[in-house]
């Protein structure tokens, strides 16, 4: 076993399976788990702020910027995960596999770390498809795990930190024991540049008999690449590979990108009126009720409530604004949208701009039937209860007869399909 | 540093102990092994499938070039990678298209062309790439006395 697994890493032994490497690529992914994990907990308090909380309502293209940049930082992540793993996959055969209690853990956190990772961005992925094959709900893991991860990369970076300093920059000629990442010495393999030294790599060992040692022969007499080679590939392989899943999906919010948007998940200008549903009014199950004829915009805002048929609306002052909807999902679109200041709608309610308000939908379930709408939101004058969008009647599917827009937030809180308006009484 | 590894280790295990509660308190009981199994697989899947591939790929693209300059293996290695990595990233896509999406304007575009289109394009880059690998490496060996000077 113990000769099994030192086989194994002299095998697995490369020009780029070293600490400095690891030191290099693990900075770059430490700095996209950093990004996700701020830009998703900033999406996360938007959605379910403490009491205390209020938030920037500028720029307005906030929120699209971060949540566009979570999900750009996490689609990164594939290939420098990957990479990572690449990097440190030696270190899975350490023998033997665990020499103390502090080791198992330290040990284990990397297990936890590994898996959680790659669950992590696999579902976050998944949920930019809208595809859900996991048996467990997306929101609450994606969220818990997002803790797990950071909690075992501070681990990983604290046990790690000695050879993250002595690493962090370039050694001018590496030296021979930094050639493996672990490790004891006993593993040989390429110490020098070239294939002379490779070939001579085992010498120390007694051969490995049968198949095994035939698979393993078979291994040795391949050609080695040049360190050199071997590094800059590797390193080029990474650039390119986070250049393209980046730049061919990153279209779906960034808009320079968009004419490269092979694979993202939303195209702009490709839904009703040039913007693309999320929740559409089957699945809200609205399209009676907000077709019909009755339909009142309610405000119970202070005093008396006051109701708005959609003719009085449209009779009120309009306003037209160019606000982006931005998804949780990572897709945005800019749009221009036309309706009432819903601070003059709530001035002619009697009601005080300084309140918090429930906005309430027609849709009869579903997590965001009812939000909440911070007084930030409610004074800024780029908030509309929209009426039209990009010209036209707004279309049943972005919420008509009246949706709120508001600039910063994601949109799953501009309301659709508007029914009534409360203030929240502290 | 050992204070700064004290801190960073403890704050790690804060972090570990409060993506615990919050996995506990929002997610039901009975959905709990479903996590655990997917992060498990998540890792037998890396380990005992993914890194063997990138391994054999790895050996097989030395043998299968071995005369060949060491640039133009190193491009044929990074094609396959990246074609692999969009694959992996891209296949979801098309599958859950193909599965229907809740509106037409989820997953509009052509996923299945796209991919077939990237590698197609991935396939000739590295065929110019190699090109000039191997037209670079010929005249380096015709001309030695220009590299040693």
């Amino acid at each position: 076993m113990r000769r099994l697994m030192y086989e194994a890493r002299a095998q697995l032994a490369s020009p780029v399976r070293n600490p400095r490497m690891a030191t290099v690529i693990g900075r770059l992914l430490g700095l996209a788990f950093l990004v996700c994990f701020g830009t998703g907990l900033y999406s996360h308090f938007l959605q379910q702020p403490l009491p205390w909380m209020t938030f920037p309502t500028r720029p307005a293209g906030l929120y699209q910027v971060t949540q566009g940049t979570h999900i750009v930082a996490g689609i990164a992540c594939f290939p420098l995960l990957l990479a990572k793993l690449y990097v440190v996959f030696p270190q899975l055969f350490q023998y033997p596999p665990v020499t103390s209690f502090a080791n198992f853990l330290e040990r284990a956190s990397i297990a936890l770390f590994v898996g959680a990772s790659l669950v992590e961005i696999t579902i976050g992925l998944l949920n930019t498809y809208q595809w859900y094959p996991f048996p467990f709900p997306f929101k609450q893991v994606h969220f818990a795990l997002a803790f797990v991860i950071i909690g075992s990369l501070a681990v990983h970076i604290g046990v790690k930190l000695p050879v993250i300093a002595a690493h962090w920059r370039a050694a001018p000629v590496p030296a021979p024991e930094e050639r493996h990442p672990v490790d004891t010495g006993s593993v040989e393999a390429s110490t020098g540049a070239d294939a002379e030294t490779a070939q001579s790599s085992d010498e120390g060992l007694p051969r490995t008999r049968g198949l095994t040692g035939r698979v393993l022969s078979y291994i040795d007499r391949t050609p080695e690449l040049s360190a050199r080679t071997s590094r800059r590939g590797f390193l080029t392989t990474v650039a390119l590979s986070v250049a393209a899943v980046v730049g061919l999906t990153a279209g779906q919010t960034f808009a320079p990108l968009d004419a490269v948007n092979l694979f993202g998940p939303r195209k702009k200008g490709v839904g009703q009126q040039g913007v693309p549903v999320n929740r559409t009014s089957a699945q809200a199950k609205v399209s009676t009720t907000a077709l019909a004829a009755d339909w009142v915009l309610t405000l119970a805002v202070g005093g008396a409530e006051r109701s708005f048929s959609r003719a009085e609306l449209v009779a009120l002052p309009q306003t037209d604004v160019d606000l982006p909807i931005a998804c949780v999902e990572g897709w945005s679109q800019m749009a221009s949208w036309r309706g009432v200041r819903l601070r003059d709608l709530v001035d002619l309610a009697g009601g005080s701009p300084d309140a918090d308000l429930r906005l309430i939908s027609l849709e009869q379930r579903g997590g965001f039937k009812q939000t909440e709408m911070g007084s930030e939101y409610v004074r800024d004058p780029l908030t509309l209860v929209a009426l039209e969008l990009n010209g036209e009647t707004l279309d049943l599917e972005h919420g008509y007869p009246a949706r709120m827009i508001a600039p910063g937030r994601p949109g799953v809180l501009q309301t659709k399909w508007l029914s009534r308006i409360e203030a929240i009484t502290a | 540093m050992r204070a700064a590894r004290g801190v960073l280790i403890a704050a790690g295990v804060l972090g570990l102990a409060l993506g615990a509660y919050v996995l506990l308190d929002t997610v039901a009981l009975r959905r709990l092994p479903g996590v655990a199994l997917w992060i498990g697989a998540a890792i037998v899947l890396h380990d005992a499938v993914i890194s063997p591939l990138v391994f054999g790929l790895g050996v097989l693209t030395r043998r299968a070039g071995h005369r060949l300059a060491g640039g133009i293996i190193v491009t044929a290695q990074a094609a396959i990678v990246l074609g692999s990595l969009m694959t992996l990233i891209v296949l979801p896509a098309i599958v859950a298209q193909d599965l229907g999406p809740k509106n037409p304007s989820i997953l509009p575009l052509d996923y299945a062309l796209n991919l077939g289109l990237f590698w197609l394009v991935l396939a000739a880059v590295s065929v110019l790439v190699s090109l000039w690998f191997y037209v670079r490496t010929r005249r380096a060996n015709q001309r030695p006395s220009r590299i040693q000077s």
